[in-house]
């Protein structure tokens, strides 16, 4: 157990005084920051564009530097012969992935969080009155970037290209958000074609039900919304999805050779 | 200048032992699939207290040896011991020390705070750490630059801290690839020096290097591989100066040009 938090402080160290990492919080801001001039387009709904945009901007942010974070951290070590350095001490190789996971989603939790506090400060400023539903909003995205985090861990350890891993991971992230119309499919259809339904029966299996963090499509709704939200439910079921992944991913990275 | 005939088995056994071990890698490549050997039959063994070196061409099976050594690969068919235990046990880990060639560091970090984090891992307990740390960047000659940024370094001080993680936490055995590639003369001087000074405290040091001189000042037995076999071992009194001789009528291909 110490080693996983050694391994994930000396992450999260490392990506907060990374040039890059400023770099993209810059980024994230300046977009952000242009995104009222989207509202302004919009002038009767300018909160409701605001709130969507900044929303989905900040979950994209963060899924984009937990997937290209997860699906290269190896590698990258891998070419600074750091990983020679770590593993060749007493550390298990389960360790070492879990605490670098852990560092990667919580520098990229943190990044989240930021860009949150700046999103929530221009949209109290354009005259929206704060709602605890924003809290579950992000929360949702933040967990859809742990689960896909996860997936893009395992998918690096098992293809033979970052890129793979990469196309793959946003591949499965994309169907992820369509897990409910691929299950109506298969309950509507599936007694008639048993054969073309088994794959599809198989991929709503395998795939995350990423829709289910999507409390964004739902930040219309009247206020109070907060005490719909299954949130234990959703900690369950994304840990449960984590855990699974990185369980494969630990199995796969005791047998990789360097 | 070491004892021309350094330890012998009898000083307390051997630290690293290779009996008959082969690695070949196996790739696929669009349904074909192609074996190459890295190593063949490797039989030797480091004894305690002494340095013992590799030495040969490029891809003739060094860097695959300290892999195997190290437990980032697993052998073939054979067997590999360190300490008398198998490389990955956690065991033998905790008695080895390994410096990688041009290790990297990040700048932003110091030397303090880069072997507080690789003191963590090889399982010192927390307030142990800062004492040895203090004492190991001494004895690396970084005492002067311990609270500077690794971004500041030059490749020779680089590669003291490189050393310095390796030796932090007190290991039977030393493994270093390519110790002096890419330093000054100074700096090969120094780092030499370093090394006859850990061997005379009874560090045992399995050394690889492209610099036939430095092995010839340094080591108390030299193996030679020749196309992932090895060719030959040589004690110091074998080549009384002549070490690049011998080399070379070992790996020379008969009546051609190495």
């Amino acid at each position: 157990m110490r080693a996983v938090l050694l391994l994930a402080l000396n992450s999260w160290v490392e990506n907060l005084r990374n040039r890059f990492f400023g770099l993209v919080l810059a980024f994230a801001g300046t977009v952000l920051y242009l995104s009222m001039l989207l509202g302004l387009l919009a002038s009767d709904q300018e909160v409701r564009v605001l709130l969507d945009f900044g929303l989905g901007f900040i979950e994209l942010m963060g899924l984009v530097g937990a997937v290209y974070g997860a699906s290269t951290v190896v590698l990258r070590e891998m070419e600074s012969k750091t990983v020679y350095m770590i593993l060749t001490r007493p550390v298990e190789r389960s360790s070492y992935l879990l605490g670098r996971y852990l560092g990667l989603m919580l520098s990229v939790g943190g990044a989240m969080l930021i860009m949150a506090g700046a999103h929530v400060f221009m949209l109290v400023l354009k005259g929206w009155a704060f709602r605890p539903d924003y809290c579950w909003a992000f929360l949702g995205a933040f967990l859809k970037v742990l689960v896909t985090g996860s997936l893009a861990l395992f998918l690096a350890l098992s293809t033979t290209s970052a890129l793979s891993a990469l196309s793959i991971t946003m591949i499965i992230w994309s169907l992820g958000h369509f897990l409910p119309e691929i299950r109506l499919m298969v309950r509507r259809f599936g007694s008639d074609s048993t054969l073309l339904m088994a794959p599809l029966q198989a991929v709503s299996w395998v795939i995350p039900d990423l829709q289910l963090f999507n409390l964004r499509d739902r930040l219309d709704l009247p206020a109070g919304l907060a005490q719909c939200v299954p949130v234990g439910s959703w900690l369950v079921y994304a840990a449960g999805y984590c855990c699974v992944w990185l369980v494969l991913s630990s199995a796969l990275f005791k047998r990789k050779e360097f | 200048m070491p004892d021309p005939n350094g330890p012998s088995a009898s000083d307390g056994g051997a630290v690293l032992r290779f009996r008959d071990v082969t690695k070949t890698y196996v790739s696929s490549h669009l349904g074909r699939t192609r074996t190459v050997r890295g190593v063949s039959e490797l039989d030797f063994e480091v004894r305690r207290g002494e340095v013992f070196g590799l030495l040969g061409l490029n891809g003739s099976g060094k860097t695959t040896t300290f892999k195997l050594a190290l437990g980032l690969l697993s052998p073939t068919q054979g067997e590999v011991s360190v300490l008398g235990l198998r490389p990955r046990d956690p065991r033998a880990l905790a008695g080895l020390g390994f410096l990688p060639e041009l290790p990297w560091f990040p700048g932003f970090m110091t030397p303090q705070e880069i072997l507080r984090f690789y003191g963590g891992l090889s399982g010192l307990p927390d307030a142990e750490i800062p004492g040895r740390v203090a004492r190991v960047i001494e004895r690396v000659g970084l005492g002067a630059a311990a609270g500077r940024r690794i971004a500041e370094f030059s490749k020779g001080m680089v590669q003291r801290v490189g050393l310095a993680q390796a030796i932090l936490h007190d290991p039977a055995l030393v493994v270093l690839d390519e110790p002096v590639s890419g330093l000054d003369p100074l700096a090969i001087k120094d780092f030499r020096d370093l090394l006859v000074e850990l061997n005379a405290k009874g560090k045992t040091i399995l050394v690889s290097s492209h610099s036939i001189s430095e092995l010839e000042k340094l080591c108390h037995r030299v193996g030679i591989l020749k196309d992932g076999r090895l060719a030959r071992v040589l004690q110091a009194q074998d080549w009384s100066g002549g070490l690049e001789e011998r080399f070379i009528e070992t790996v020379r291909p008969a009546g051609g040009a190495a």
